[in-house]
């Protein structure tokens, strides 16, 4: 009975102790995104004064203004850009990397296993190094300052095909199998049978396409030389020159330019929990 | 109806365009890369001076290049353990959670969908920055601590510091997730039979139950840890760059390649050699560790 | 120009909706001329009005149709790419060009344009655009770089203006507080922006006029010594959020001193008033001799451009003919020295003050880097130089190795010539 007791209180204890440190890691990530606002609504000279306050002397909310005013940045139509070019590269990525994945997964082919490893295998090669030859050669396609240019050479995920080919690898057969009887080809179950039944995983895959759409620098910023083609991390790095740092106008674009992931991900974010859970990326 | 000759042609209608654009906008550029590495290839992507294996030769001797794979392999030593063992710990604490356990969740997982763009840009000039008014240095004063310089000392090297913790930051959250969906896949009847053998919750319950359980999952998250860190670029460039170029620090291969390839000294040649040698290594690190873990067991069965 | 921006629009309502809210939907270019299209870029410029008045200049150029492109971000990378494609600039405007873009055939040879007016030229950084006795490459303005320094804090210091390295270090040594430090080099603590004023400093060079290494010499493992000696003393400022090219640590007093840019003076000046003076890198060693890198850059034509002609003759027009504009270019907006000697003497602004100082040291210290100073010669003396100052290399050991590389790029470039 006493055993009891005290092992009753060792687990309350243990409990305690598990929330206390989750609150705790929990302020800690998320200091950043509170150092991000509070500099973002600070004046210039809040941010660096020397006495480090925790709130600025004032909240300027003008900063949001000022931001989207600046004619020497078009930073509304980067963030319009951005979406565009995000929801295109996800869809399309989703599209081609789902089939792929399917194809792979679910379509008997004597040489399946070579082009699934040759696919894998591009994994290893780092982007950044077959920079230039990709520039080159979208460049010659007449591709460059066009939306073709920006998302056209990045649908082609290996990651994305590897996951799908994983989580199909692990879809149930008796579903398909009716599919089968009630006379469907490999297309129409696709469509009908397995997509439908499979909307964790895109949800995870195409969040994670998007932030890697919505994230990245240097693609967009050769590719799109038109300033009517920058998106929102182009405008960021444009804050930075050579010779100044407008500091609180690069942290309240900072903080700007977050918030449509923030939504997406908090969005999706259970699906990607489940999405994860049933794709066997870990099998 | 579903016959030999439909399937291949299926498989193709799947899979072609995927492999189609796969062939011109990586393999292409790929191959290009490896015939440019064979020239002298400054400022063209045209080359006519052939110098053979000259490039490999010049970039395996360049004590630049082996720094920066020195370098990488100081940081996977580092950050593949630290991020493993923090996202296991988020994920087995969240998992317990009953109460606030999407709170939780959330909030370890929102840094994920920052940029490092924004990180870095956090990370150095707020957190991190070298003066009085960085947060860091505010703690370090209030206990009487001198302002340090984080990311521009090297003796001790507290810019690891910074690059470690950035990129815990970012990642932790995602590898989390993974090890959430690990956790929820394990039968609860396994607990129940510890239970009734008397393993006490808490650690013998994680050594012998939980942690054996997740090896799949463990397995998939350092392979996937040890590619990210040899891809690591963007939060060593965002924060140690400057308008005059990177320190011989902290420099990891792919930005060391970056200011070979790209810019004005655009030696394409030796850039491309050193992509080369880069692939190959990663490439034989993964087929090795794939190996060692077995994962291509269930492959062949 | 191959900018589709009827793709960008047609790609969907919305978006045309969205950006008609937009308050800048960047139709302000220029380009009103008739003739050929050309594409124009330069890096962008932290200073205000800068993009407005080259697209000014743009506009009013009527013999052919010229787009401005303002670039940000990694500007050489960019050019780099593009000058490997039909898509790039047909005139652009450079941080060179560089030995391989002039032997790559990248840039066309624009000495014809200089008939006349080579002499008004300054020449400290026409010479860096030379080569094989051709000009490839009209500088813009120049930039100069000094040593900024808080008088009232010299002062209360008990510290003279430094005239030589030694008295530097000494100084910095001196102004250094708990709160301030003595010296801002730049976050990297000079390996960056210093390059190869030291090494001038110390009374030697980067590359010699016959093309051999410069400083292989017990004098420059003296000077570069002393610059670790500042980081050992702990006297540099590291870690500012805003590096050496802004002036902001040194007027929000982070700094007594600091190392920038002229392009800095106007900020300097409105902060602090009077309470400020300038200064060469000062020279270390009997042969030394005040320091002061000067630089430029340059507008250049593409030889991939269709209308080379028409560049020709627009650069000839911006940048050799119209010296209003050349005067509004490097006055006007920030703070440059123009690059024709006629112009720097009219100019009013460089007459009095720091300014005049900065134009004399410029006349009597100014060194550009060679032309034959190669990325990959600057790379290797960089990481060797920003090891002496924080690992505490040995700087005989370090310069050794550099010697070597830098010899072998030299050789390399010979070779190619």
């Amino acid at each position: 009975m006493r055993d009891h007791l005290r092992g009753d209180a060792r687990v309350r204890a243990g409990r305690a102790l598990r929330l206390s440190l989750l609150i705790a890691l929990a302020l800690l990530f998320l200091i950043p995104f509170y150092l991000l606002v509070r500099n973002g609504l600070s004046s210039e000279s809040d941010i660096t004064s020397p006495e480090w306050t925790f709130f600025p002397s004032s909240l300027r909310w003008g900063n949001v203004k000022e931001l989207f005013e600046d004619t020497s940045v078009p930073f509304a139509r980067s963030l319009l850009n951005s979406s565009l070019i995000a929801v295109a590269t996800t869809l399309g990525t989703l599209l081609l990397a789902s089939l792929a994945g399917y194809g792979l997964a679910r379509i008997p082919y004597r040489h399946a296993n070579k082009v699934f490893y040759a696919i894998l295998g591009t994994l290893m090669v780092p982007a950044s190094v077959t920079f230039v030859p990709t520039f080159v050669l979208v460049s010659s396609l007449g591709w460059v300052s066009t939306l073709r240019g920006l998302i056209v050479p990045t649908l082609f995920s290996a990651f994305a095909c590897f996951v799908f080919r994983q989580y199909f690898l692990g879809f149930p057969r008796e579903l398909e199998d009716a599919a089968r009887v009630d006379g469907l080809g490999y297309w129409r179950t696709y469509w009908r049978v397995v997509v439908p039944n499979s909307r964790p995983v895109f949800a995870a895959v195409g969040t994670i396409v998007f932030i890697g759409a919505w994230n990245s620098f240097l693609w967009p910023l050769v590719i799109g030389q038109d300033r009517n083609a920058w998106t929102v991390q182009v405008a960021l790095s444009s804050f930075t020159t050579s010779q100044v740092i407008r500091l609180h106008e690069l942290f309240v674009a900072a903080a700007v330019s977050i918030v449509p992931l923030l939504v997406v991900f908090l969005f999706f974010q259970r699906w990607i929990v489940a999405g994860v859970e049933r794709s066997g990326i870990d099998d | 109806m579903w016959g030999h000759q439909n399937r291949t042609l299926w498989f193709w209608v799947f899979v072609g365009p995927f492999v189609l654009g796969l062939g011109i906008f990586t393999y292409i550029p790929l191959g290009w890369s490896v015939y440019l590495s064979f020239f002298d290839a400054h400022n063209t992507v045209t080359p006519s001076d052939f110098v053979g294996l000259g490039n490999y030769t010049a970039m395996l001797q360049n004590e630049a290049f082996t720094d920066s794979l020195w370098t990488f392999l100081v940081f996977s030593l580092f950050i593949v353990p630290t991020t493993y063992a923090l996202s296991l710990a988020l994920a087995v604490m969240v998992h317990r959670q009953r109460r606030a356990q999407a709170f939780f969740r959330s909030v370890f997982f929102l840094p994920a969908a920052c940029s490092y763009v924004v990180a870095a840009l956090i990370w150095k000039m707020s957190i991190f920055n070298g003066v009085r008014f960085g947060l860091a240095n505010t703690v370090l004063g209030w206990f009487g601590g001198d302002q340090i310089a984080w990311l521009s000392t090297t003796d001790p090297p507290w810019y690891w510091a910074v690059i470690v913790t950035v990129r815990l930051w970012l990642q932790a959250g995602f590898y989390m997730v993974l090890f959430l969906a690990g956790l929820q896949r394990i039968s609860p009847t396994l607990y129940e039979a510890a239970a009734v053998d008397g393993a006490r919750p808490g650690w013998q319950v994680f050594r012998h139950i939980t942690f054996p359980q997740l090896r799949a999952t463990s397995v998939a998250v350092v392979l996937l840890l040890v590619i990210n860190a040899f891809q690591a670029f963007d939060e060593f460039y965002n924060l140690l760059s400057d308008s005059r170029g990177y320190p011989p620090y902290a420099r990891p291969p792919l930005v060391y390649l970056y200011y070979t390839a790209l810019g004005q000294g655009q030696n394409l040649g030796l850039g491309s050699a050193g992509a080369v040698l880069l692939a190959l290594i990663i490439a034989v690190v993964t087929v090795g560790q794939a190996k060692w873990f077995g994962l291509g067991r269930k492959e062949a069965e | 120009m191959t900018i589709n921006r009827r793709g960008l629009l047609g790609a969907g309502a919305a978006l045309g909706l969205l950006s008609a809210c937009g308050s800048n939907t960047g139709r302000d270019e220029g380009g009103s001329g008739d003739g050929p299209k050309l594409s124009q870029w330069y890096h962008q410029y932290g200073e205000q009005g800068t993009e407005q008045a080259v697209k000014r200049y743009a506009t009013a150029y009527k013999k052919a149709n010229v787009t401005v492109q303002w670039r940000p971000g990694n500007y050489d990378e960019q050019t780099a790419a593009a000058l490997l494609t039909d898509s790039g600039p047909d005139v652009f405007e450079v941080n060179g060009p560089s030995l391989d873009q002039i032997q790559g055939k990248q840039v066309a040879d624009l000495t014809e344009l200089f008939d006349g007016v080579k002499d008004d030229f300054n020449p400290a950084v026409l010479a860096p655009k030379t080569y094989d006795g051709k000009i490839w490459g009209i500088p813009q303005v120049i930039d100069m770089q000094m040593l900024y320094y808080r008088k009232s804090l010299l002062t209360d210091a008990g510290v003279q203006p430094p005239k030589t390295l030694d008295e530097l270090v000494d100084a910095a040594k001196k102004l250094t507080t708990k709160e301030t430090k003595g010296l801002f080099l730049g976050n990297d603590g000079g390996a960056g922006v210093l390059g190869g004023t030291p090494l001038h400093a110390a009374g030697l060079e980067l590359v010699t006029a016959d093309g051999k290494v410069g400083f292989d010499d017990p004098a420059a493992a003296r000077a570069l010594g002393k610059i670790h000696q500042l980081y050992a003393d702990k006297s540099l400022l590291l870690g500012a959020p805003a590096d050496w090219s802004d002036p902001s640590a040194f007027v929000q007093g982070l700094t007594a001193m600091q190392w920038s840019g002229l392009w800095a003076l106007p900020t300097v000046q409105k902060e602090l008033g009077d309470d400020f003076g300038v200064l060469p890198f000062p020279k270390d060693g009997a042969a030394g001799k005040p320091s002061v890198p000067v630089g430029a850059y340059a507008a250049a034509v593409s030889t991939r451009s269709k209308h080379q002609k028409a560049g020709k003759d627009y650069l000839k027009w911006l940048w050799i003919d119209s010296t209003d504009r050349q005067e509004d270019f490097a006055l006007a907006y920030g703070f440059h020295i123009p690059a024709r000697i006629s112009l720097a003497k009219k100019a009013e602004k460089l007459r009095k003050g720091a300014a005049a100082d900065a134009v004399r040291y410029t006349t009597d210290h100014g060194h550009a880097e060679p032309l034959l100073w190669t990325p990959a010669a600057r790379s290797a003396y960089q990481d060797a130089l920003s090891r002496i100052i924080k690992d505490g290399a040995s700087p005989d050991g370090e310069l050794k190795k550099v010697v070597r590389k830098v010899s072998a790029e030299l050789g390399r470039v010979k070779k190619k010539s």
